[in-house]
């Protein structure tokens, strides 16, 4: 049976594109959920960068490193969204109350339930910590002690100069040690040599 | 080598970024100060929590949906959206209003009431239920006369583009009432050519009861 040849091209596009980006889906997942501490954010995130990517999936197709790439406009797109998204003046009302969709994920752990309370307990703050942080810092944070990139790798991906990453990795410790009041400096025995 | 030298450089030795030469110093501050030795610990365990972060499951199917969706974005998108809109407009987008611990869900349709009291702040949520989502939307409240949002002045009119999600959206507004108050407060949600207006009106409390105010707040 003869075929539409405009829905043959979509859908050989669409195909190829899902080919290209299937691989690094997950990974843009979990990148995306590291940025936003949010399930809904995280997929609203990705499907953000996924609409923009198709228009140009011929550009990247031809990228030799793309996960790296996918990284970088990533993140480029959630400093846009972060931006967005503290200039509006709507929240989400589960933010209030209920939080069963954006519950810790289960702990691998095979401990006791108080030690996974405490743990789970320790989790929230330390998610609740990291939305202290604005987007660049979240952003150096996780890339750098969560997922281990090092901070060479992150000026290409990040597009800063390494001691700007210094400084922004240092601000942002920081700044999630206070807040979970556990800046070591702030207070306490000093010693001058 | 002091305390605020060491902190200041704590951060390049735990990520192996202190060179050689600085090691020996910061090694023998540590050796001498419980401070920062009990800083150090601390910021060793903070890294190690952060190391073990789990970060959730992506939900099943999302990628495949997520895809799909990318690849049939120009013309599906916006028909969809469009007809979102529409549909929401007609029938989904209800405007939900609370105050403190009451609230409840209503239709676009009917003029909902808030009681406030005057010079007395409180926070009124209005919920806004949009059928699918509905990215950069414009939304626009307009004051009556009186009645002020905390921190924005003597502002009539505020306007924000904002993206609203499928389901629930919130929006808290913190409102004073300084006088008799008149009018509506209204939202416009609107969205390329489709806008929907919602109403809200502000009643002062006790108005029509104690007598303190004047009478003409008896028909408010």
């Amino acid at each position: 049976m003869p075929r539409f040849p405009l829905f043959r091209r979509n859908r050989t596009a669409a195909s190829k594109f899902e080919d290209l980006m299937r691989p690094h889906v997950e990974f843009l997942y979990r990148l995306a959920w590291r940025f936003t501490g949010s399930v809904a954010d995280a997929e609203d995130l990705l499907q953000d960068v996924l609409l923009k990517l198709y228009p140009r999936s011929g550009e990247v197709a031809r990228i030799e490193q793309l996960r790296p790439w996918l990284a970088k406009v990533l993140y480029r797109q959630y400093v846009d969204f972060a931006r967005r998204r503290a200039r509006s003046p709507l929240a989400d009302p589960a933010e209030e109350g209920s939080d069963e969709d954006e519950a810790a994920p289960a702990s691998p752990e095979d401990d006791g339930p108080e030690a996974r309370a405490e743990r789970g307990e320790w989790r929230e703050r330390l998610l609740a910590a990291l939305e202290q942080l604005n987007p660049e810092q979240r952003a150096v944070l996780t890339m750098h002690d969560v997922e281990g990139y090092s901070l060479e790798e992150l000026e290409a991906l990040l597009e800063a100069p390494l001691g700007t990453l210094k400084s922004r990795l240092h601000r942002a410790r920081r700044r999630l040690r206070a807040v979970l009041g556990m800046e070591p400096f702030a207070s306490g025995e000093r010693v001058k040599e | 080598m002091d305390c605020r030298q060491f902190a200041l450089r704590m951060d390049d030795w735990l990520d192996g970024q202190l060179d050689a030469a600085a090691r020996p110093s910061m090694q023998h501050h540590l050796n001498g100060c419980a401070g920062c030795r009990s800083g150090y610990r601390r910021a060793e365990e903070l890294r190690a929590e952060l190391r073990s972060l789990p970060a959730p499951e992506m939900r099943p199917g999302f990628a495949a949906q997520a895809l799909a969706r990318a690849a049939g974005a120009r013309p599906r998108t916006e028909r969809r959206v469009r007809l979102g809109l529409g549909m929401a407009l007609a029938t989904g987008v209800a405007l939900a209003l609370g105050v403190g611990m009451l609230l409840f869900a209503v239709r676009p349709e009917p003029v909902q009431t808030v009681v406030l009291s005057v010079r007395q702040p409180e926070s009124v949520r209005l919920v806004f239920n949009a059928a699918r989502a509905l990215p950069g939307s414009t939304l626009t409240l307009r004051l009556p006369e009186n009645v002020a949002i905390v921190g924005y002045g003597d502002r009539r009119e505020l306007t924000w583009t904002t993206d609203l999600r499928e389901g629930a959206n919130l929006l808290r507004l913190p409102l004073v009432v300084n006088g008799p108050a008149a009018g509506d407060l209204v939202a416009q949600l609107s969205r390329g050519a489709s806008t929907k207006t919602f109403r809200v009106k502000i009643k002062v409390r006790g108005a029509d009861a104690t007598g303190e105010r004047p009478a003409r707040f008896a028909s408010l």
